[in-house]
């Protein structure tokens, strides 16, 4: 019996032993954005849950890319403060998802860096400043929430609101409790033991991989009780009932945003934002593939449609980014190839279809 | 159910955790019933298959045993053979012969209209078949006695470790532990748990990880230089014995978990220099299969230079088959065994034995570097989509080679990472010559490589990867 408690104490001091040398390692090297390094950029907010931290830098690295991030003091991605609104200034705030944030980019590619330099080309009475109010994980209420707290004192001229039908019908679910005034769910654990907990995994990079593997199998684990869900059910042919309900939050969300951006002074508009493999041939192939294993069917442009279909009924000027980028093809990649985000071309394609829908929209003035 | 599923934890935790408890005759009825319950996981209707299979293949072996005339012995031998040639042939090759003469006939101009099947692959059949073929043809030899105990029998045959990818199981090993009752070791739980955590990191950590290296290059529109395809064989060849090996591994070690001794299936078998070598390490329940009832029954080594040649061009040419109903495969068998049949010309020459054989440091490298890249080049035949990209992923590496184009950070880097710690292992199990080397290391040096493996399976391993490859053949 002492013998098995000795082994039992020395395998613990060597997984211990292990975790140190796979923590340093991690930090060292490890570009994962469960790295503290990554995770810096954020702090928590009492409404929204969490937003990106005012002041915070990092570098972030991976083997696609390597960006410095600066966070201002407004809490938005840009290397510079945005300051007092000049009497030519115009401002066009971009919110969304972490497409919108770009952090794969070094920020004055992002396409809303490269699209005020489109609109500030020639000669104009206006000078046009864009604003990346991108938040990484952000879906459509936690963009109403972020216009209200951070956006509108911004004093935007034009809102233009990414929608990533990916996953937005789905995040607009999950985050709807926010609506009501519930209190984000990193503020509800932000007590006792739990804070303690939660504290010590977000330090440790390697308790975070672990977490994220934890909640895994959870996830597995509750699948097993009823037969598994096909993935990516905002493109199933026949789509569970909560995409639907999604959509429909999404759409009474934008036409909230809509109306208290009217009531600061600013325009709205809204961009359709594709996923990877709505552009990419046999990242398709292989999601179809997966789908239909599972006993689903991949429809590749039914979010896309369902999303333009409901926000139609706003009747708010809109852009649907699958054409412009699908006109793109072929030639070198719009998407990373290991992560789901635009590449330096990708940014410069959603920039120029940008620039062309203000003007098309008249938005902006003609030069 | 695969053994990297979350299904197969629970399933084993029960499973396991009854049999423990159980005495022998109980423990057979409940391994028959899990592993049906293992496979009907997958298709509960391919059930009907499996316990055809086991119905006709007992029968026919009591006949077989208890007839006396030749003629009778033969014909019931034919009949069981007839039988699961026909399951396979069915399941698994209908639709490829169906496409390639419609194809064939296409060609000089007529369109026939076959009826299409979509025949549906039912998984494990071409282990099951060989297993029961095997133990009717040892029946027939008299080799061993045909078995009496139904149950015994049926579990044999549908035992859940080794039922869909393998080892493809001896009777004359396993229905020896199957009727006996079987004593559960120190030995048998420590090497167990060792195989089955080695196991899970061949799969998840090297085999899912080198998947999307290897992807990457043999993607149809990939158009990489030579070096590049180059290190995504590489990836394959490391994935492909991943995928495999860890299977091999999972199921020898939950097996020993159970007090049951499964063959190895795998043995260093990048580290050898000849084919001959090569095919007695790798896969070793199939080649050794197909030299018992495939090589010599059709002669072996017994006749003319000419005949061996042929004897041995026609097994491969069926094991290249067995893996797939596609041309890649077929020529996958054929260039295998032109490999053999060439090392077998050439080792008559003394100094290419010398270099294949001898002990010289220069001799051993050079012979394995190009063993090794033949194997690699297999592999490239095996891995293709079609009899064209094998022509010009072949092109590639011979005319496009361009040494300076190499993807360092995607290709050459990653695979580096993933491949380190096999070497490692490998190091150590093939200084001692012993593949469960790691359980006999001291506490310390034990226990720090049982927390490396967890950690690297858990931090860097690939969990959303896909079933085992060899499900498929």
């Amino acid at each position: 019996m002492r013998s098995r408690a000795r082994r039992l104490l020395l395998f613990a001091v060597i997984l211990l032993a292990w975790f140190a040398v796979f923590e340093a390692g991690l930090r060292r090297w490890g570009s994962s954005e469960a790295a503290p390094a990554f995770q810096g950029l954020f702090t928590g907010d009492p409404v929204i849950g969490y937003r990106l931290k005012p002041g915070a830098r990092t570098r972030f690295t991976t083997s696609e890319f390597d960006t410095w991030i600066a966070i201002n003091g407004a809490g938005v991605r840009d290397d510079e403060e945005i300051g007092p609104k000049a009497p030519d200034e115009k401002r066009i705030v971009i919110l969304g998802d972490s497409l919108v944030l770009s952090v794969q980019v070094p920020f004055d590619r992002t396409f809303g860096e490269l699209l005020e330099r489109r609109l500030n080309e020639g000669s104009g009475t206006t000078r046009y400043r864009v604003i990346n109010a991108g938040v990484q994980g952000y879906g459509p209420v936690e963009a109403l929430l972020f216009f209200r707290r951070v956006v509108q004192h911004l004093q935007p001229d034009l809102v233009l609101v990414s929608v990533f039908v990916g996953n937005d019908a789905e995040e607009a679910v999950t985050a709807r409790r926010l609506l009501d005034g519930e209190r984000p769910a990193t503020e509800v654990l932000s007590e006792g033991l739990a804070t303690r907990l939660r504290r010590l995994v977000r330090r440790s990079m390697v308790l975070q991989v672990l977490r994220l593997r934890l909640v895994a199998v959870t996830d597995r684990f509750r699948s097993v009780s009823g037969p598994p869900e096909p993935p990516l059910q905002s493109y199933a042919a026949r789509p569970a009932p909560r995409i639907g309900e999604g959509i429909r939050i999404t759409t009474e969300v934008l036409r909230q945003l809509a109306a208290e951006a009217e009531a600061a002074g600013a325009a709205t508009g809204i961009v359709l934002m594709p996923a990877r493999f709505q552009i990419d041939d046999a990242d398709y192939g292989r999601l179809k593939e997966i789908v239909r294993q599972t006993g689903g069917e991949l429809v590749r442009d039914a979010a896309t449609e369902r999303f333009a279909a409901a926000l139609g009924e706003l009747r708010l000027p809109m852009i649907d980014l699958l054409p412009p980028l699908r006109r793109a093809l072929p030639g070198p990649d719009l998407f990373f190839q290991e992560n789901v985000h635009l590449t330096l071309r990708g940014h410069a394609v959603v920039a120029g279809a940008l620039a062309d829908f203000l003007r098309e929209e008249r938005l902006v003035e003609e030069r | 159910m695969v053994f990297n599923s979350l299904h197969f934890v629970w399933f084993f935790i029960a499973v396991y955790a009854l049999y423990r408890l159980l005495p022998h005759r109980p423990q057979n009825w409940l391994l028959l019933v899990s592993s049906y319950y293992f496979y009907a996981a997958w298709d509960w209707r391919f059930l009907g298959l499996l316990a055809a299979s086991t119905v006709v293949d007992y029968t026919t072996a009591r006949l077989i045993e208890s007839a006396d005339a030749p003629r009778r012995r033969r014909l019931l031998l034919t009949i069981s053979i007839a039988f699961n040639l026909s399951l396979l042939g069915f399941f698994k090759y209908f639709n490829f012969f169906s496409d390639s003469l419609q194809a064939l006939f296409a060609t000089v101009g007529w369109t026939l209209d076959f009826v299409t099947l979509r025949v549906l692959l039912p998984v494990g059949i071409s282990f099951y078949t060989f297993v029961t073929m095997s133990y009717v043809i040892d029946v027939y030899r008299r080799e061993i006695p045909a078995e009496r105990n139904f149950v015994d029998f049926a579990v044999f045959v549908a035992y859940f470790p080794h039922l869909v990818a393998g080892p493809i199981l001896r009777a004359s090993r396993l229905l020896p532990q199957i009727a006996q009752p079987r004593a559960i070791t120190r030995e048998h739980l420590r090497d167990g748990l060792w195989l089955i955590t080695w196991g899970f990191f061949q799969k998840i950590y090297i085999a899912d990880n080198l998947a999307p290296l290897a992807n990457r290059v043999f993607d149809p529109g990939a158009e990489q230089a030579g070096v590049n395809v180059l290190i995504g064989v590489y990836a394959f060849a490391f994935q492909i014995y991943g995928d495999f090996a860890g299977y091999s591994n999972i199921a020898r070690g939950t097996s020993k978990l159970m007090g049951i001794e499964l063959l190895e299936n795998f043995r260093f078998p990048y580290l050898v220099r000849t084919p001959q070598e090569f095919w007695r390490n790798w896969h070793i329940s199939l080649s050794t299969w197909l030299r018992d009832y495939l090589y010599i029954p059709l002669g072996g080594s017994r006749g003319t230079p000419a005949r061996t040649h042929r004897n041995l061009l026609v097994t491969m040419l069926l094991g290249g088959l067995w893996h797939g109903a596609a041309w890649t495969f077929v020529l996958w068998g054929a260039y295998q065994g032109l490999l053999l049949v060439i090392y077998r010309a050439a080792e008559r020459v003394p100094l290419v034995r010398a270099w294949t054989c001898g002990p010289g440091a220069i001799a051993r490298i050079t012979s394995w570097a190009v063993m090794f890249h033949l194997t690699c080049y297999g592999w490239l035949i095996f891995r293709a989509r079609s009899v064209d990209q094998i022509g010009d992923m072949t092109w590639r590496l011979v005319a496009h080679f361009q040494p300076f184009a190499v993807d360092l950070p995607q290709l050459l880097v990653p695979l580096v990472l993933y491949l380190t710690p096999l070497a490692l292992v490998h190091a150590l199990e093939a200084r001692r010559d012993d593949l469960l080397i790691v359980p006999k290391l001291p506490l310390v040096v034990r226990y720090s490589l049982y927390a490396a493996t967890f950690y690297l399976t858990m931090l860097f391993g690939n969990f959303g990867g896909s079933e085992f490859i060899y499900f498929q053949f």
